[in-house]
């Protein structure tokens, strides 16, 4: 009786801790959040209010608007929220801390700088099981570049909601100048190095060089038109000194030797004092439309080019890309894939990017249809030099960035290492050796 | 009885000062997690820590749960060895859970459940098998060692919010208070220890007494052995004596009358035949009496069936018998249980009835008799009645002269008369008192 007793006692001991584990896994997990009571399919979006490529345009939400109210059209029992009023510059702490007290919304863009973090951190939901069981959904749609942007140690863990490639602004005012003509489609870093070579030089005769072949040119961009392979897939290795990347040094090397030691600055290139400079496709779209068009670069005439190609590269940058992700806690995750589906492969949504933002549409058939030619061909006034063909192509094939952990780290490393080659006075081979066995020691002490 | 408690009140302790810990644990890094947040200053802490973190209004409540679900399930105790290792990997998961909450930081709890787990064998074989097992789990619950495979946020990074003396400060606390609760733990494992030796000692103590007590138990055995044996050695002389006695009185008797008679008759012969032949026929008589005397004594000898069957069914049997035989209406009641009666007083009740039965048949012509026995506290009485002639004037006869004699051997009494059929009353006082005594 006794023993039946104690028995019946430890029962229920053993029912109210499974009890209790059950409720603290409950709140835990947010599963509390799904019960009945509480269960509402609101789906929460982390958003900025500014452009994601610092350029005011007064349209920041009107694609979202848009999206939403298309999509609330076709999914009645869903309602979409965002906080507006964040602007860019603090959104990445924002986010945070959303995230760390536990109220991250459902689906939010991820600033390609934090890309990496935040897929580390953990606060990306993998999409590939999503991606696998949805038929509908087609990842070639996408340009395979952008949509390789969303991934992080070979998982998919966003989607790319709008991108811009890396493009090089020309001033046409010099080189018309200097009886150069436009370069042609495939062009070289010899020409590139020709040009340069030219254009460089005293204007006014006053002794000092004040007029300057390029400006904000880097070796990263020489990497990637050579087709470098910097690092291994896991990021445990640098290949510095590789023939392809030591081509590229020895390129920039002489680049550097044109302007003799004088540092270029971009605000150069805004006075007209310099034929190229790298910029994002999205800066090309903000300047060349009225009314920015008239604020910046006004005293000459200018275009967009591709990159040039490196002897064993093409003519391809790197692409920078916006893409949208879910958060690993949401409870709404099918809501939240169809409304990321829904605003980054929706034709009628992402050909609103050409009409309120200044990037490129991650869609290739949004990109090469007929109505965005036209707009292309309107809002721009020439647009000769830089086909949508063109465009389409350099993002198309543009260099995808390795997503491994602390990769920004790691391209620092390699920055500070390129840095001191340039500017040994010794053999460019022989220290590229040691700056390469610099840098893997570097990486093998991260791992 | 003290030493019994002790290591419970070490195992609490334990309990109670592990509460401390993970609550402070809990506690600071909870307050450190919310100052990130409100000092804007989480994606720096996100960057550092390479992991979320758990909500910190989540934390203290989870630890605080789960420690509560460890103190439940330590407060169950198995008997089955399943049930046992099920409780033992359910604490065991609880206990992971909990350290993982606290970023691994701190696993003390581990040497609660080991502990608790010690209490539970005395099999040094299985309890060492056992709490190596769990030890193994405490050693790989180690921050540095985990964090090696699994991405997890070190506490220090947490508390990098503090400034840098008050951080040393607080993960000195936290030192300290780990290093009480391994030295709990010691103090648990030497108290439970020492414990044991002593209940061992205690036991070799009692097993020492109840062999010591065997060995008096089979002296007093062998010792009663040889007093039955003497006793039984005694019982037979008094019976060949009681057989010489009888002898003695029956044959004795007769033969010396007979001898006397004859000599006399070898005086007589010639001088008077007449009253020769009148002295045979008395010899005769007295002959007759012998050899009737010896028949009686002969049956005096114990009756079979009390060799069969207890006093009391042999008398019942005995009184059956009797009413079958004869036709005589024999009435008998007896009130009394008749066990626990020493042989002699079985004999003497058994004789009595059957003699005064006889008795009444023979002499009294009687053909109804009643017998009553029954007995006020140690006085068994005998009561017969016949509806017989009687007898006026008594002759002692050597049936009763027999009786009495019999009864005369227990210190017991007969009485009769034979005034209205004839009445027999024996009284024994009977040895029950100390029979039952001795049985205790």
């Amino acid at each position: 009786m006794m023993e039946q007793r104690t028995e019946k006692k430890y029962i229920i001991r053993g029912g109210a801790c499974v009890l209790l584990l059950f409720i603290l896994w409950m709140i835990v997990s947010d599963t509390y959040k799904k019960l009945p009571w509480r269960h509402e399919d609101v789906i929460r979006i982390g958003v900025f209010s500014d452009s994601y490529w610092e350029v005011q345009n007064g349209y920041s939400y009107q694609i979202l608007d848009d999206a939403i109210a298309q999509f609330e059209e076709e999914h009645p029992d869903v309602r979409i929220e965002y906080v507006s009023g964040i602007i860019k510059s603090d959104y990445s702490e924002w986010l945070s801390e959303e995230i760390m007290k536990g109220t991250a919304p459902d689906v939010f863009f991820v600033p390609g700088e934090h890309f990496n973090d935040f897929a580390e951190a953990g606060a990306l939901k993998d999409l590939t099981r999503l991606i696998e069981n949805d038929e509908e959904f087609l990842p070639e749609k996408y340009y395979a570049s952008a949509y390789e942007y969303g991934a992080y140690e070979g998982i998919q863990y966003a989607l790319p909601y709008e991108c811009a490639p890396k493009l090089m602004f020309v001033n046409k005012s010099i080189l018309t100048a200097e009886g150069i003509g436009l370069p042609a489609k495939g062009w070289t870093w010899e020409d590139f190095y020709l040009i340069c070579q030219k254009v460089t030089r005293d204007t006014d005769g006053n002794g000092t060089v004040d007029q300057f072949g390029t400006v904000g040119y880097t070796w990263e961009d020489a990497f990637d038109s050579n087709g470098v392979c910097l690092f291994n897939e896991k990021g445990t290795e640098c290949y510095l000194t590789d023939k392809k990347a030591g081509t590229a040094i020895s390129f920039m090397d002489r680049m550097e030797g044109l302007n003799n030691g004088y540092s270029v600055t971009s605000k150069e290139f805004a006075l007209g004092n310099v034929a190229f400079q790298p910029m994002l496709f999205s800066e090309y779209r903000a300047y060349k439309s009225y009314p920015l068009s008239i604020k910046k670069y006004a005293g000459f005439e200018w275009d967009c080019l591709t990159m040039p190609a490196g002897p064993d590269g093409e003519n391809i940058s790197r692409l920078d890309t916006l893409t949208i992700a879910m958060s690993a806690s949401t409870v709404h995750t099918r809501q939240a894939w169809e409304f990321m589906k829904f605003l980054t492969g929706d034709e009628r949504i992402q050909s609103e990017i050409f009409d309120y933002s200044e990037g490129v549409s991650v869609l290739k058939e949004v990109v090469e249809s007929e109505k965005t030619r036209k707009f292309f061909r309107e809002s721009t006034d020439t647009g000769d030099a830089l086909s949508l063909q063109v465009l389409s192509e350099a993002v198309e094939r543009a260099v995808v960035i390795p997503g491994f952990h602390d990769y920004d780290e790691a391209v620092a490393e390699v920055d500070r290492a390129v840095r001191t080659i340039l500017e040994s006075s010794s053999n460019i081979s022989m220290e590229t050796i040691i700056q390469n066995r610099k840098v893997n020691t570097y990486l093998k002490s991260k791992q | 009885m003290d030493r019994n408690q002790f290591p419970g009140l070490v195992l609490g302790s334990m309990k109670h000062l592990n509460m401390v810990i993970i609550l402070y644990l809990a506690g600071v890094t909870a307050y450190s997690l919310n100052g990130y947040i409100y000092e804007n200053s989480a994606m720096d802490f996100l960057i550092k820590a390479k992991q979320i973190s758990v909500v910190p209004w989540k934390l203290p409540m989870l630890a605080v749960g789960l420690y509560a679900c460890l103190l439940l399930l330590l407060s169950i105790h198995c008997k089955k060895n399943i049930s046992f290792l099920g409780k033992t990997v359910a604490e065991l998961g609880v206990a992971f859970f909990l350290s993982y909450v606290m970023n691994f930081s701190y696993t003390g709890i581990v040497l609660l459940i080991i502990a608790d787990t010690m209490s539970y064998f005395s099999d040094m074989k299985r309890r060492l098998l056992l709490v190596a097992s769990v030890c193994i789990v405490y050693l790989l619950l180690d921050y540095d060692l985990l964090s090696v495979r699994y991405p997890i946020i070190s506490i220090e990074v947490c508390w990098e919010y503090y400034q840098r003396d008050i951080q040393s400060l607080l993960l000195g606390i936290r030192n300290v208070l780990s290093s009480l609760n391994t030295l709990a733990f010691i103090i648990y494992a030497i108290v439970l220890i020492l414990a044991e030796v002593k209940e061992k000692e205690r036991v070799l103590g009692l097993n020492e007494r109840l062999h010591a007590a065997n060995q008096e138990l089979k002296e007093v055995n062998r010792k009663l052995e040889e007093y039955a044996r003497e006793s039984e050695k005694a019982a037979e002389t008094r019976e060949r004596n009681r057989l010489a006695r009888e002898i003695h009185d029956t044959l004795g008797h007769s033969l010396t009358g007979i001898i006397t008679g004859i000599d006399a008759c070898v005086m007589l012969v010639d001088i008077a035949p007449e009253a020769t032949r009148e002295q045979l026929k008395a010899i005769a008589n007295v002959a007759r009496q012998g050899v009737k005397d010896v028949r009686r004594s002969v049956k005096a000898l114990r009756p079979d069936a009390l060799e069969t069957l207890d006093l009391k069914h042999a008398l019942i049997q005995m009184m059956e018998e009797t009413k079958r035989s004869t036709g005589v209406d024999v009435q008998y009641e007896i009130r009394t249980g008749l066990k626990h009666l020493d042989r002699d007083e079985e004999d003497v009740v058994y004789r009595i009835v059957q003699e005064s039965i006889t008795n009444a048949i023979r002499h009294g012509k009687a053909d109804r008799v009643q017998v009553r026995i029954d007995r006020s506290f140690n006085m068994l009485k005998i009561h017969l009645k016949d509806n017989g002639v009687g007898c006026s004037n008594i002759q002692k006869g050597f049936g009763l002269h027999h009786m009495e004699e019999r009864l005369s051997m227990l210190h017991g009494s007969l009485s009769y008369h034979g005034d209205d059929g004839f009445v027999v009353d024996a009284e024994i006082p009977i040895r029950w008192g100390t029979e039952e005594e001795s049985d205790d």
